[in-house]
């Protein structure tokens, strides 16, 4: 397999619902500052993947359309909350396996106002195994239905090793105060422990500030080979290091444990195959991008990555093992939680974050010396994306 | 981002200030910019070239594209002139330069004005002027004004500064016009920043919030290509950046044609100043839509102070109900001198005559009248109207029927000024009264016209002046004398007329009459009742179709009337006379009469019942009528033991029923002679028979006549052996397809197992239905207890019991599920309330909405084949449980047991416990120094302490809350019943 360069990243700043430009601007603005970042021009592409959950069939086109009509591929990528990593593992792959040298992965989003529901009630609802789990050991309520997967999930970490609520809190008020240094966050202002448990209730041990809200935004990457990079003097541009993704194993269906209905195996699986393809660990990874759609999984994800053993999520965190001055940096750009989630661009918004932080542009909130970073993206139904990026 | 490369910026007074910030961001964008500036002082006196120089260098530096400029721009076409020579073209102008002569207006000179306008106005003119025909030609510009909020609101101190900002505003708005087809944009914006020309006039920590650097933003987003507003003003400064536009008021619109006084001004002033309904104007057509709007609206009709022709004609008032009955009825016709000998006309008040109780239509003006003096008495009158009721006389009255009144009625009126006639002297405002029953129908229209003192002289329409309903010059063919009562006027006044004129000896003499006069409308119901009797079809009052007459002379109570009439063609023309004084009071009177008896259309059957109710029925009137003849035929010996035959009156709907006992028959109509006759509500017979209401209650209570033989209503207990099964044979000989109106009561609507029967119904006709399904529900019902299974998987069925293997099973109380059924109760609210629950497959039950196809005949042709044995149980109700947490605690011994201690909180119904497990105490209440808190509601801790359930499950479900540290909910061995 061929190395792979990560040789242009670019976003727009994220918006609420009702806030935001249309997918073709949100997109354009993405699109134009990877290639202006990459130095190469649009007609290089040779193929785009490009993810959305929400939208017609072709958004994708519409999309790329708006940089030229160059009669490339175009593929529509959709694979719920990590359908960004998704197109970008498949960027990846089409680069790898030799089928392109130069390749674009495109997310966006144009999110409705309010909390996931389901769009389609004629046929089978994907995630109906899932619910059906969570159905039998904790009922459903009128809550958001993913707060409740997620939210659950936590209450069984809880039970298990006694965590307290102020845990939880932590993490987004961590979240919070490495968004307020990201111009491209949704919400910038600090909040306190206090503040976050103040807000009101979504779902036992979940309040509405530990939960990410929906979001308008788009990313984009340009993935090339180590021979175009190197034409185009980029030959020490970040690359890929490892990446896997996984789906559902039966544990989901059959341990009735909500940790593991919303994919810690999921987590766990698709880590140790980018430590044992990368040839380094968890404890060589300087920055890490992960899923924190809730507090919860943010929590979850630690232990799932390998970044602290199982059951020691809570010391790992009040020792800021996961903020600056601590082992790793987690979601420095405010993650989900703070910088927004909108679904098919966060996968790639991570590995903007990433590339810019391996390059040292991190500005206020650059880890420094970063060499080795971390990608973790979830959605449920269920797809796991983790990527390791290095730079040399 | 947004860039400007290539384009060509000038920028007027860029020296310093907001100019200059301008400048700066539009080179660090790329554009190539033309500082100018004069180098002046801010009070645009003299200048060096220094200040355009600076910025021209700092934007070098930058590494920008910039040249100078020192020209004045007055000389507008020198500064273009130094863009097309260094760049041989202009996109965008900014008219930014400007000075201030800040004097208050009583010292300003004209200098000041003059110098201020010179800067502004012409110097923003010259260069605008100068670029304008290279953008025309280019296709393509963006021209930038700067007025300021001075301008808009006004400043203290700044006339001609404020003169010339907000004529900026206005020459942009006319560029923006002749510029829109060249791709030419022009907007103005009013910033606020601390620049040379403010620093004077701020304090300085404002003047540090009002940087020039929060201005330009705006400024280069107007300027750029793909900013397509055009003919905008903008206030923008200090971090604020928004849109300002006109206002107008909904005002007051005066119709053209008539003469507009400075007083209709000051009388209309709050509409036109006020501001509570508002449009906003964007452009002259805009602008002049009111005025349009009012042409087209035609010519005045005019009026005087008294009258506004215009506002008044037409004009609807709200709609207004009422209501009458029989004792109304009977009150009027007493009140217009019927039955005076307690023998004739009874059947005008008494509601159990012998030939059937009659409504004098002339009562068909009561409810209307009534209405009208409501609303005059609440203030409600039509706008335009300015005369009070001394200037009122009622001049003439129109009534017509659709139909005999009913009995009872409750009735809608809609009211209009319907005309308005200038009689000179005085005028006539025509009111009319539509008045519809419960259906809708209308029932009675009145014309009341009102003859207004006075008010008339606007020269507007007279309206029809030829006489009408003039008696032929021939004898009358019928001629009635009558004497009204002395107390006649008291006697009327009763039915709604409640004026002190017609009772009150001192009002009345204060408003010139000798004594309280009678009522024009108590001479009136005379009048019609006179002619009625004399020349309607056996004097029936039935027949009447419409009355018309005007009102001549005052009557006083006591005097004698004298009503003759005419019949010509189908009118019979009539007047009354007072013979005392040989007057004619009542002139010009024409009654038109119905060929037959018009009947009120019936309505097709089933269509309102089924608008009411969607649930098949119980049964209705004609069902118990029907089971009593059938328990008559079962019955032969019993029903001859009563040997009468009775008459049921029934009303709402009305319905006229005969039972004879004599020859066991039962038949809808009406017989020649019952030996009793019952008049009552639909309603309150089917209670009656139901054993809702009580006979006797209902007729103690008014709501049930009997006459004729009294006596013979006792026998009527017979009614009372008529069973079920006599109704339901009835019921089912009805049939399935009429879906009248659900009974009040027992044989009770569909219970849940009507419905789940028609739901197999349904199944079993639909098989592709459930194979689309494709699972099995299972329903388990409470108060009372049932279970059923809904077998949609293939396997088509529904079956009382439990299945071995439901996909989902859900669970609620059968008084829910009929009202889910029903469509009254929402399953999604009752899922979140927590009335239903489901289990297994939550997806699943997701395609229950194949239930809304189930329809009415389905579940009505269960009802009719209901398995024998009844099941309309009786829910049994909950006794109120006795709380848990009490028991339990003051039963509890705790063990020493680790060191931690537990705030126990209880909910539903509420209680608190504080247990230390290092002293092994437990006390009621609550209490600090809490180690963990545990919630949970009485009926959890139950299970929990009875072992049902295990702390870790209710956790899971939110059912056990845990604050603080969670260590100690994990152990909560000692929390045992």
């Amino acid at each position: 397999m061929r190395k792979v360069h990560v040789i242009g990243v670019g976003m727009v700043p994220f918006q609420k619902p009702g806030k935001s430009d249309d997918y073709p601007v949100m997109a354009k603005g993405a699109m134009t500052a990877a290639f202006e970042d990459a130095g190469v021009p649009f007609t290089d592409v040779e193929q785009a993947y490009v993810g959305y959950v929400y939208g017609d069939s072709t958004c994708g086109q519409r999309a790329v359309y708006e940089m030229g009509q160059t009669g490339i591929p175009v593929f529509n990528v959709n694979n719920n909350c990590s359908t960004g990593s998704t197109a970008l593992m498949l960027a990846k792959q089409a680069i790898a396996g030799g089928m392109a040298e130069c390749v674009l992965a495109l997310g966006f989003e144009k999110m409705e106002k309010g909390a996931l529901g389901a769009k389609w009630d004629d046929r089978a609802n994907p995630l109906e195994w899932h619910a059906g789990q969570m159905n039998g050991m904790q009922g459903f309520t009128a809550a958001p239905p993913a707060a409740q997967m997620f939210g659950g999930a936590g209450r069984e970490y809880r039970w298990k090793y006694g965590t307290k609520r102020e845990t939880f809190a932590k993490i987004s008020s961590k979240a919070r105060s490495h968004a307020s240094k990201n111009p491209y966050a949704l919400f910038k202002d600090e909040l306190t422990v206090e503040e976050v448990l103040a807000s009101p209730e979504v779902f036992d041990p979940l309040t509405r500030f530990q939960c990410c809200p929906p979001t308008c935004g788009a990313a984009a990457a340009i993935l090339c080979s180590e021979e175009f990079a190197k034409k185009h003097g980029k030959g020490d541009a970040v690359w890929i290091a490892a990446q896997a993704m996984t789906t559902d194993f039966p544990s989901s269906f059959e341990e009735k444990s909500m940790m593991k209905v919303v994919g810690y195996d999921m987590t766990k699986k698709a880590a140790a195959k980018v430590y044992e393809e990368a040839g380094i660990g968890a404890e060589d990874v300087d920055v890490v991008e992960l899923h924190d759609c809730f507090t919860a999984n943010e929590l979850l994800t630690y232990e799932g990555l390998g970044l602290c053993p199982e059951g020691e999520a809570e010391k790992f965190i009040w020792d800021g093992d996961n903020t600056f001055g601590g082992k790793y940096v987690t979601n420095p750009s405010g993650g989900l939680l703070s910088k927004g989630h909108p679904l098919g661009a966060t996968g790639l918004a991570q590995c903007t974050e990433l590339v810019w932080q391996l390059r040292g542009q991190g500005e206020k909130r650059q880890v420094e010396g970063a060499k080795v970073a971390l990608q973790h993206n979830l959605g449920l139904g269920g797809a796991c994306v983790v990527t390791m990026y290095r730079k040399d | 981002m947004l860039r400007f490369d290539d384009r060509v910026v000038v920028v007027t007074g860029a020296g310093n200030g907001l100019g200059r910030a301008h400048a700066h961001l539009f080179a660090s964008r790329g554009a190539k910019v033309v500082v100018n500036d004069l180098g002046g002082d801010i009070h645009g006196g003299g200048g060096s070239a220094k200040a355009a120089d600076v910025v021209v260098n700092e934007i070098k530096e930058a590494g920008g594209e910039a040249v100078a400029n020192y020209d004045s721009v007055t000389d507008g076409a020198k500064i273009i002139q130094t863009a097309m020579d260094t760049y041989g073209r202009i996109d965008v102008v900014v008219n930014n330069a400007g000075i201030l002569r800040d004097v208050s207006f009583h010292k300003m000179t004209e200098a000041d004005w003059d110098l201020v306008y010179e800067v502004h106005v012409k110097g923003s003119f010259a260069v605008t002027h100068a670029a304008w025909p290279h953008m025309r030609e280019a296709g393509y510009g963006r021209v930038i004004m700067t007025a300021s909020a001075a301008g808009i609101y006004g400043n203290f101190g700044q006339a001609n500064y404020a003169m010339a900002k907000l004529g900026l505003f206005g020459f942009g708005q006319t560029l923006a016009i002749e510029g829109r087809k060249r791709g030419i944009h022009v907007n103005t914006i009013a910033p606020i920043a601390g620049s040379r020309m403010t620093e004077t006039v701020l304090p300085e920590n404002l003047l540090a919030a009002l940087k020039p650097e929060y201005v330009s933003p705006l400024v280069a987003w107007l300027a750029h290509e793909d900013c397509e507003s055009s003919g905008g003003l903008y206030e923008v400064g200090g971090g604020h950046f928004a849109g300002l536009r006109w206002e107008r008021s909904a005002g007051k619109t005066f119709r053209v044609g008539r003469n507009i006084s400075p007083e209709d001004v000051q009388t209309s002033w709050d509409a036109i100043d006020g501001m509570e309904e508002t449009e906003h104007p964007e452009n002259i057509a805009q602008s002049m839509q009111p005025v349009m709007g009012n042409l087209e609206r035609g010519e005045s009709k005019g009026g005087n102070e008294w009258i506004d022709v215009d506002e008044a004609l037409g004009y609807e008032f709200p709609e207004q109900t009422s209501s009458y009955t029989e004792r109304d009825l009977a009150l009027y016709a007493l009140g217009v001198g019927a039955a005076k000998d307690g023998e004739g006309e009874l059947d005008l008040v008494y509601e159990m005559a012998k030939d059937g109780f009659k409504a004098l239509p002339s009562y068909g003006v009561i409810p209307a009248i009534n209405v009208i003096l409501d609303l005059g008495k609440r203030g409600v009158t039509a706008p335009g109207l300015h005369y009070g009721l001394d200037r009122v006389l009622h001049g003439e009255q129109k009534l017509t029927l659709k139909r005999p009144l009913p009995r009872n009625a409750k009735l809608t009126h809609k009211a209009r000024i319907s005309n308005i006639y200038d009689k000179g002297k005085g005028a006539l405002v025509v009111t009319a009264i539509e008045s519809f029953d419960e259906d809708g129908d209308l029932l009675a229209v009145n014309e009341v016209t009102t003859f207004v003192r006075g008010a008339g002289g606007w020269g507007g329409d007279r309206g029809p002046s030829a006489e009408k309903n003039t008696p032929p010059d021939r004898k009358p063919d019928a001629v009635v004398e009558e004497k009204t009562a002395a107390n006649q006027a008291l006697l009327y006044r009763l039915s709604g007329d409640w004026n002190p004129l017609h009772a009150d000896p001192a009002f009345a003499k204060a408003m010139k009459f000798d004594k309280p006069i009678l009522h024009g409308l108590c001479t009136f119901g005379f009048s019609v009742r006179h002619v009625l009797s004399q020349l309607a079809p056996e004097g029936d009052p039935r027949y009447f179709k419409s009355v018309d007459v005007r009102f001549a002379k005052t009557v006083y109570p006591g005097e004698t009337l004298i009503t003759e009439a005419w019949k010509e063609g189908n009118e019979l023309i009539f007047q009354t006379k007072v013979k005392e004084r040989d007057e004619v009071c009542l002139s010009n009177g024409a009654i038109e009469l119905y060929e037959t008896i018009p009947v009120k259309k019936a309505k097709p059957k089933g269509t309102a019942a089924k608008a009411e109710a969607s649930a098949p029925s119980g049964p209705i009137s004609a069902d118990i009528f029907g089971g009593i003849g059938h328990w008559m035929a079962e019955n032969a010996d019993d029903t001859k033991r009563v040997d009468k035959i009775f008459q049921f009156r029934l009303s709402d709907p009305d319905s006229v029923w005969t039972v004879d006992c004599k020859n066991a028959s039962v038949s809808e109509g009406e017989t020649a002679k019952p030996d009793c006759t019952l008049e009552l509500t639909d309603a309150n017979f089917l209670a009656m028979c139901t054993g809702q209401a009580d006979p006797q209650k209902l007729y103690f209570g008014g709501d049930l006549k009997i006459g004729g033989d009294i006596m013979a209503s006792q026998k009527l207990t017979f009614l009372q052996k008529v069973e079920e099964k006599h109704v339901k044979k009835a019921m089912d000989a009805r049939g399935a397809g009429g879906g009248d109106a659900p009974a009040a009561a027992a044989p009770s609507g569909p219970t849940s197992a009507d419905v789940f029967r028609g739901i197999g119904i349904f199944l079993s006709e639909n098989p592709d239905i459930p194979k689309g399904v494709g699972k099995v529900f299972q329903f388990k019902l409470s108060e009372p207890d049932s279970v059923w299974t809904i077998d949609a998987s293939g396997d088509t069925g529904v079956t009382e019991g439990e299945t071995i293997k439901p996909d989902c099973t859900l669970e609620l109380t059968d008084a829910d599920f009929v009202a889910m059924t029903k469509g009254e109760k929402d399953p999604q609210k009752m899922y979140f309330g927590g009335e239903l629950k489901i289990g297994g497959d939550i997806m699943a039950s997701q395609k229950l909405t194949f239930l809304q196809k189930v329809e009415e005949k389905h579940v009505a042709e269960a009802m009719k084949n209901r398995p024998s044995g009844g099941e309309t149980k009786a829910a049994p109700k909950k006794a109120a449980k006795e709380p848990f947490a009490p028991k339990l605690m003051d039963s509890l011994t705790v063990k020493k047991n680790g060191g931690a201690k537990v705030q126990l909180l209880v909910t539903d119904p509420d209680g608190a416990w504080f247990v230390d497990l290092g002293e092994g105490s437990v006390k009621p209440g609550t209490y600090d120094g809490a180690d963990t808190t545990i919630t949970l509601d009485d009926a959890s801790l139950a299970e929990l302490a009875k072992g049902d359930a295990d702390a870790s499950a209710l956790f899971q479900k939110g059912k056990l809350r845990v604050d603080g540290d969670l260590a100690p909910a994990r152990d909560l061995g000692w929390l045992k019943a």
